[in-house]
């Protein structure tokens, strides 16, 4: 049975988990959807109830049948490699590729569908407060007035997106940022602005769950730091710590609510040591962690992906 | 009229290192030219930023 990773060849913290697969014995087939059609080719064939078919990269085939469980990290975009580049060959390559793996009977990690819902920031912070989690107050509103009354009511504001993407033309950032008391919010109407009361941080928290594993961090915030992803990595003084217990029960029911197998959350942790759920993300990084804690991240996911035969299911519930 | 969140927008930091490796598609690991996996210099890891959590945020939404 093989594990099947979707990814940019680039990636290295891909490279973490193939390696980790490796030593366990466990086949492998990497590709990236970018490569399709290309490098990479498949079939699929309906027949009598049951979809079956063949994906191929460079030397490498792998029957749908055989795939134990699917890794979606960081894949390109279906067709992006074609010679001849278009929306429609993307179109076409992703609900062939997708459509077909979502026949197979496979774990994911994680299932397309789950991640797509994980992905809205307002879903997460519904679902965040309903598992349990101490949310900060947060408006998403295209109305100035909303604005200035959220304001009002929470002296210290931060502005992020709500995608969670950045400006592409020209590339900007656009991280965490408090919001000055002074703000004139009239140009709230020129675009959803995502408004988010300020929780004084004494330090982040990245805990990162794998199945049911938890991995908690603990970096200890700079004075006036408010987004701490856009420090330098050598600033990056990550210790593990124990999630509090309350904390794991929430974080579980947060994933069972979610379908996933897979999330990396984030956490304020304020000067009375509460826990603030700020996001989390289904395809969050876990490299920088691993490698200044030395958590056994990736063991966690080569295991989980390369074992659970006996769990598998068609839809790829964790 | 610019959005207000990008008024908060700064421009991005250019990436001025150039990761030394390429993909080996027979490991299926990227590999320094002498034919080491990267993935065994930690130094090189943290240096390519691959691995840090805006890394994603380049090419996808996730990090």
């Amino acid at each position: 049975m093989t594990v099947l990773i979707l990814t940019s060849p680039e990636d290295v913290t891909a490279d973490l988990v193939v390696a980790a697969l490796h030593d366990r014995g466990t086949p492998v087939v990497r590709l990236d959807p970018a490569d399709l059609p290309g490098e990479v080719s498949m079939s699929a064939e309906y027949v009598r109830g049951d979809v079956r078919g063949y994906l191929s990269v460079q030397e490498r085939m792998v029957s749908m049948d055989s795939v134990r469980s699917i890794w979606i990290r960081r894949p390109g975009t279906p067709g992006a490699g074609a010679a001849e580049q278009s929306e429609w060959l993307t179109a076409e390559a992703g609900a062939a590729l997708y459509g077909a793996l979502r026949c197979v009977r496979a774990r994911w990690m994680n299932h397309p569908a789950a991640a797509a819902q994980a992905r809205y920031k307002p879903w997460q912070l519904f679902t965040a407060h309903h598992s349990g989690f101490a949310v900060p107050a947060t408006l998403i509103t295209t109305f100035p007035q909303a604005a200035r009354e959220f304001a009002e009511q929470h002296p210290q504001l931060v502005v992020k997106s709500v995608s969670g993407t950045h400006p592409g033309d020209p590339p900007m950032a656009l991280p965490t940022t408090l919001v000055a008391p002074d703000a004139d919010f009239s140009a709230v109407a020129a675009g959803p602005t995502l408004l988010q009361q300020y929780i004084p941080k004494a330090a982040d928290i990245r805990l990162t769950c794998v199945g049911t594993g938890l991995f908690a961090a603990r970096k200890k915030s700079g004075p006036g730091q408010v987004d701490g992803r856009f420090n330098s990595p050598e600033d990056a003084d990550w210790e593990p710590v124990e999630p509090p217990v309350r904390i794991a029960r929430s974080v579980r029911e947060y994933m069972a609510a979610a379908g996933l197998a897979y999330g990396a959350f984030d956490f304020a942790e304020d000067t009375d040591g509460t826990w603030w759920f700020l996001e989390c993300n289904q395809g969050g990084q876990f490299g920088f962690v691993e490698l200044a804690t030395g958590q056994p991240i990736t063991a966690a996911i080569a295991d989980w992906l390369a074992g659970g035969q006996d769990s598998r299911t068609p839809h790829g519930e964790p | 009229m610019r959005p207000f969140a990008l008024i908060h927008a700064r421009p991005a930091t250019p990436e001025t290192f150039v990761a030394p490796y390429t993909y080996d598609s027979a490991l299926q690991l990227n590999v320094l030219p002498d034919g080491r996996p990267v993935i065994t210099d930690r130094a090189l890891l943290l240096a390519t930023a691959a691995t840090v959590s805006t890394a994603g945020s380049k090419t996808h939404f996730d990090d």
